[in-house]
């Protein structure tokens, strides 16, 4: 199920630690190279301006300060993304609504979903 | 008035065909038709033969009555000034002094027939005309204490005003004559007990009116609420209370323009509000408004947050003359809405956040612990590790937490002998006390395990201080003593990743772990001062 995702590089944007750790795991599980993690906006926006991301997991408010602007830049390099948030959805400006977006506490199967969803891969 | 108390009135019997004559034009008045009915007192020979100066007006102020006395004491004859105006008949002089008397006196006559009440002047000059043997006039000047009564009509209007008024010039000239009580003529008491009663109820008025002021100023000066009084297009400070001139840094700004005496407010929008209130004389509303104000001398500007109103201040005439400023500083109100609202926000994401940190410790610790006994044990004390920190941030409302409280909860279970702590006191941002809080624990769970405090000699020193003032950095070192023989493990558990990624990647700090012969030795340091929160 999780063979669309065997092989691929994910940027990871999350400033906490532990929930960072977790989401390695995830992914690291699911067969994904992980990029990052990244804990600072600027890190992330370093690292999504790297060649040969496949998508991005993007912590909402991180250290204070919103991701947006990777998003864009993500958005402007055709790089699929997630957004990870404590908020849910109704906690994206107008804008980002219906991007796809997990709520956090995750579960793996979530993190997976989302992703696939984000990435066009058609799900078995 | 209360119909009750007419003590201050003077009321004409019924009937009386002299005083209700007025019924047209003033006219020549005879003193006889105050005559009434067969029997009644023949009030008019008692008005024109008593010894007090009197004269009666109608309340646009022409006369319609005079004594004898009065007519006496101004040099003056009946028929040259009954049907003229007050003014006209007696006009103090065509000089500066002569107007403000006639104005003084028609203020007094005026006040009486408003308020209808009795009013006294207890000194008033007044000059009276005395014909010169060539024709010519001269004026005399001569001072008078006076009081106007006012004489109510059947429907309780004013239908008269009466003037009794006394020279008293030699009075005021003369210091008080040594006399026997026997020289002293009747007419002498009555005279002069009726000024210094007269001039008694003019002071105890002013007394009862100084108190009344002195009371106001006092409100005013001790009012809990800023309040000063600006005056003039310039808005100079006329005065101010205490709690402004605690708002404004106890500056002397009394007879300053307010641009000259709190220059630090041009360009927040204030001055542009006091003139618009004093050119259009509305009143301006300010709720929450942020001030900034130089309070210390060479200090920055301080926020301040204010509700408060500027209101117009007229004169008689109705012109804008100054404005009246009073208000409350909230600054405290509004700093306690925007801590609760940081707080619901940091509440709102933390419990998320933390939910996802409590999933990612169950799934770490449950990698390492194949038993579920030592799962739920190591899981719960790493739990109970981050449950304390929030306990601590809880207890500032989530604005920090003290290095020193952490460090001691998190080894205290291991007996204060064994564990020296030792620095100045810290402050740690939520971020950086939770990171250290988790990172406490497993480095005091690992030496109970394995390290210093695996040994009953065993000890950890833990040491810390601060660096850079400008951009402060916490550096720790935590040294185990006296414990086994260690050497570098062969894999990394989840509790020294957790230490490296929380310093790392939370922290944005530096770490050193260094497993010597005679202990683990742990350097880190922490950037104190970093944007946001988590």
């Amino acid at each position: 199920m999780t063979h669309g995702l065997n092989g691929r590089r994910v940027l990871v944007v999350e400033d906490e630690s532990l929930v960072a750790m977790l989401l390695e795991t995830i992914l690291e599980d699911m067969g994904c190279a992980i990029v990052g993690p990244a804990a600072t906006v600027e890190d992330g926006a370093a690292l999504a301006g790297q060649d040969g991301l496949d998508a991005a997991l993007l912590d909402v408010n991180v250290a204070g300060r919103q991701i947006f602007p990777v998003a864009e830049a993500l958005k402007a390099r055709g790089v699929p993304f997630v957004f990870s948030t404590g908020y849910g959805e109704g906690g994206l400006p107008e804008e980002w609504r219906g991007a796809p977006t997990i709520q956090k506490p995750f579960t793996e199967a979530a993190v997976r979903d989302a992703l696939m969803k984000a990435m066009g891969i058609a799900q078995a | 008035m209360d119909s009750n108390d007419r003590r201050d009135e003077f009321r004409p019997p019924p009937n009386q065909s002299g005083y209700g004559a007025l019924d047209g034009r003033p006219r020549g008045y005879d003193l006889n038709e105050l005559k009434t009915s067969p029997g009644a007192v023949d009030l008019a020979a008692a008005f024109d033969a008593s010894p007090n100066p009197y004269v009666l007006m109608t309340p646009e102020l022409t006369i319609v009555a005079a004594n004898r006395a009065y007519l006496d004491v101004t040099g003056s004859r009946l028929a040259d000034i009954v049907g003229r105006p007050l003014f006209a008949a007696f006009d103090s002089g065509d000089d500066d002094e002569g107007r403000e008397n006639v104005q003084r006196v028609r203020a007094s006559l005026t006040r009486a027939r408003e308020t209808r009440r009795r009013d006294h002047l207890a000194m008033i000059p007044f000059s009276i005309a005395q014909p010169n043997p060539d024709g010519t006039v001269r004026f005399q000047r001569r001072l008078w204490s006076a009081t106007h009564t006012p004489v109510l009509g059947a429907r309780g209007e004013v239908a008269y005003l009466l003037q009794h008024t006394m020279d008293v010039t030699d009075l005021q000239q003369a210091p008080e004559p040594e006399v026997s009580p026997a020289t002293i003529s009747a007419l002498d008491v009555i005279a002069r007990g009726s000024v210094l009663h007269r001039a008694q109820r003019v002071q105890e008025n002013n007394e009862r009116l100084e108190q009344e002021r002195s009371r106001l100023v006092d409100m005013f000066m001790q009012a809990p609420g800023f309040v000063a009084i600006l005056t003039g297009p310039d808005h100079v400070f006329q005065m101010h209370n205490a709690a402004y001139s605690q708002l404004i840094g106890h500056r002397d700004v009394v007879g300053m323009a307010i641009r000259d005496a709190l220059p630090e407010l041009a360009g927040q929008g204030y001055f542009e509000f006091l003139d618009g209130v004093f050119a259009t004389g509305e009143p301006f509303e300010g709720r929450e408004s942020l001030v900034q104000l130089r309070r210390r001398a060479d200090a920055p500007l301080d926020d301040v947050y204010l509700n408060f109103i500027y209101q117009p201040i007229r004169d008689e005439a109705g012109a804008v003359v100054g404005i009246f400023v009073q208000g409350h500083d909230v600054s405290e109100n509004v700093a306690a809405a925007e801590r609760q609202r940081l707080m619901i926000d940091e509440l709102n994401h933390r419990v998320k956040n933390t939910l996802a940190t409590v999933q990612s410790i169950a799934i770490q610790t449950a990698r390492s612990h194949q038993d579920p006994a030592t799962f739920a044990q190591a899981f719960q004390a790493r739990i109970m590790a981050l449950s304390h920190t929030h306990n601590l941030l809880t207890r500032t409302h989530w604005e920090g937490a003290a290095l020193h409280a952490i460090l001691e909860h998190e080894t205290e279970a291991y007996g204060s002998g064994r564990i020296s702590l030792n620095g100045p006191p810290v402050a740690l941002e939520p971020a950086a006390a939770l990171s250290l809080g988790m990172i406490f624990h497993e480095l005091a769970t690992n030496a109970a395990k394995y390290g210093a405090l695996s040994t009953p000699d065993g000890r950890v020193l833990v040491d810390w201080a601060l660096a850079d003032q400008r951009a402060p950095r916490l550096a720790l070192s935590w040294r185990e003593t006296g414990g086994p023989k260690i050497s570098v493990p062969d894999r990394r558990g989840f509790g020294s990743r957790l230490i490296e990624r929380n310093i790392r990647h939370d922290l944005a700090g530096e770490i050193d772990m260094v497993y010597a012969p005679d202990g683990l030795v742990v350097e880190l340091t922490v950037p104190l001062q970093r944007e946001g929160g988590s």
